[in-house]
């Protein structure tokens, strides 16, 4: 499908920013069925970029191949090229573990580790960097203001994670990701366990994150996409169907499949 | 109407005999405990007394303790453990983190469970030819070895199980911040894992602490004080058995006290675990 698109909808000519992941002709598959179909498509530098369609289209498959987390699974493999500035990350010679820490990542369900708060930010960091106990501090608080989160727990940073609120948690595994200093975070329908106070938050920090990281997300709830994303792809059926910029989808879609999704005709 | 009525009169009296039978089922249970207890705690305490923890075991007709055999259980209990566990931990580690997808965890985890309820006499018998005819003699060594096949299966077990019970987007979290495997299993995985997995080993130690069949083929009894590994050592199940079916009435106390010994310690350390998991389960 995505041959189909006409040349003014590649979304890196327009942008001011260079393509920080370029996606090419990736097909993806779980055993023998077929979950991504030629994909193409490039994502700008330091820009919110959402996927969107409905349940089974394939995008949080392709959000968790950009960090190569299907990995984890046997019989999940992924064909053709994804670029991270330049890099195949795809490549077989890729370190995966690497690749991650410059990849941040941020689930569905809000997933503290089994330690203190403390410990959840300092554990990342740890892998990758020794620094002192004063510099580990200075990091903790630094990502828990980052992730908004500071103010109300620096009395209990000894305090379990698992003892904070379903959105504090969740802030706090933003934290844990933007404290090991990635280039990219996704965010994988990251305020779709959270209610509507705890969401609002999650989408001011995204605002706010995306004037220094490049930022996916996959969302089911399209008023979200519409409002933080700066350019949205609507996939469908492991398609991408169109991919603009967000107002654009919103507003005009070229696609009729796009147009019967946004106004809710099926989905 | 009527039918409502009366359908609603026959499940009453259905759900009342259902109910009756639960509540005698459920006390012939535990009125065996209770008895087994009360008459644990009533032979058993009469025979309590600071030589049963200071003396050796005495020869018939004579006054003694329990001492060589308390500490040929703890002995041969501990070096079951430290040897078992490990090798428990580390299998059910395999099979629940790297080889997840894999046959050889399916096999594995039905040999696992043969093993799990094979009689523990068998376990004594095979290492009675592995070990002790080699060697020429019952040795402490041996009956540890008995005790650590026996701990193997039950800790396989429960680790396998608590850390399936973890849940894989936590795995997929630490993976996702770049930590490499081993650290996700260790730091992760395991933190989450623990109470659980320290409860089977605990559950390890009190069955191998009541077990008499393998350490009789094995490390045989010892009625003196020995610490040597390569000699029989004694024990409490096998002092137990012994002296529960002698005529001396001294040794019959003993073994009533030795029995109550070895019930409150498994007691004491089911509790534990019982609190370790109930832990858990609270978060």
């Amino acid at each position: 499908m995505s041959q189909m698109l006409s040349p003014d909808m590649t979304i890196a000519a327009e942008a001011v920013t260079k393509a920080k992941i370029e996606v090419k002709n990736l097909n993806f598959y779980y055993g023998q069925s077929k979950a991504l179909k030629d994909i193409t498509l490039s994502l700008p530098e330091r820009s919110v970029t959402a996927f969107i369609g409905p349940s089974g289209c394939g995008k949080s498959t392709l959000l968790r191949v950009f960090n190569r987390i299907y990995e984890l699974y046997p019989k999940q493999t992924a064909e053709g090229q994804v670029l991270l500035d330049g890099q195949n990350i795809l490549d077989r010679s890729q370190d995966l573990n690497l690749l991650r820490t410059k990849i941040g990542m941020v689930f569905q369900k809000p997933t503290p580790f089994p330690m203190s708060i403390y410990e959840n930010i300092a554990f990342g960091v740890r892998l990758y960097e020794k620094i002192s106990k004063a510099e580990m501090d200075g990091r903790v608080e630094q990502a828990l203001k980052r992730a908004a989160l500071w103010t109300e727990v620096k009395d209990k940073l000894n305090a379990s994670g698992l003892s904070l609120s379903g959105g504090q948690q969740q802030r706090l595994c933003i934290a844990r990701t933007v404290a090991v200093k990635p280039e990219v975070i996704l965010l994988d329908e990251p305020a779709s366990a959270l209610d509507p106070l705890s969401t609002a938050k999650i989408e001011e920090l995204i605002d706010e994150l995306q004037a220094d990281y490049t930022i996916v997300i996959v969302t089911h709830n399209m008023q979200q996409a519409a409002r933080v994303s700066k350019q949205t792809a609507f996939m469908y059926l492991g398609e991408l169907v169109e991919f603009d910029r967000t107002e654009k989808i919103f507003t005009s879609p070229r696609e009729k499949r796009t147009q019967d999704y946004i106004t809710g005709r099926f989905g | 109407m009527s039918t409502a009525a009366s359908l609603h009169q026959s499940r009453k009296r259905k759900n009342g005999v259902m109910m009756t039978l639960c509540v005698i089922s459920a006390g012939i249970g535990l009125a065996w405990l209770a008895l087994i207890l009360g008459a644990l705690l009533y032979k058993g305490l009469a025979g309590v007394s600071l030589s049963v923890f200071t003396e050796m075991t005495p020869p018939p007709g004579d006054a003694g303790g329990l001492l060589n055999a308390i500490y040929g259980s703890i002995v041969m209990t501990i070096i079951g453990i430290i040897v078992g566990t490990p090798i428990g931990v580390l299998a059910g580690t395999y099979m629940a983190e790297y080889g997840r997808f894999s046959k050889l965890t399916t096999v594995v985890r039905f040999i696992n469970d043969i093993l799990l309820s094979a009689p523990s006499i068998i376990i004594g018998l095979f290492v009675y030819e592995l070990m002790v005819r080699p060697m020429g003699h019952f040795s402490a060594i041996a009956g540890a070895v008995a005790l650590a096949i026996l701990v193997i299966p039950v800790v396989v077990r429960t680790t396998e199980d608590m850390l399936n019970l973890v849940p894989n987007a936590l795995r997929e979290a630490g993976t996702a911040i770049g930590a490499p495997r081993w650290v996700v299993i260790r730091s992760v995985a395991y933190r989450a894992a623990l109470s659980g997995i320290v409860t089977g080993i605990l559950l390890a130690i009190a069955r191998i602490s009541g077990e008499t069949a393998p350490l009789l083929f094995t490390a045989l009894n010892n009625q003196f004080w020995s610490s040597n590994l390569n000699a029989p050592m004694a024990s409490l199940p096998v002092t137990i058995f012994q002296f529960a079916l002698s005529p001396y009435e001294e040794w019959q106390q003993l073994a009533w006290t030795g029995a109550l010994i070895i019930t409150l310690t498994v007691l004491a350390l089911s509790i534990f675990a019982r609190s370790l998991t109930g832990r858990r389960e609270d978060k």
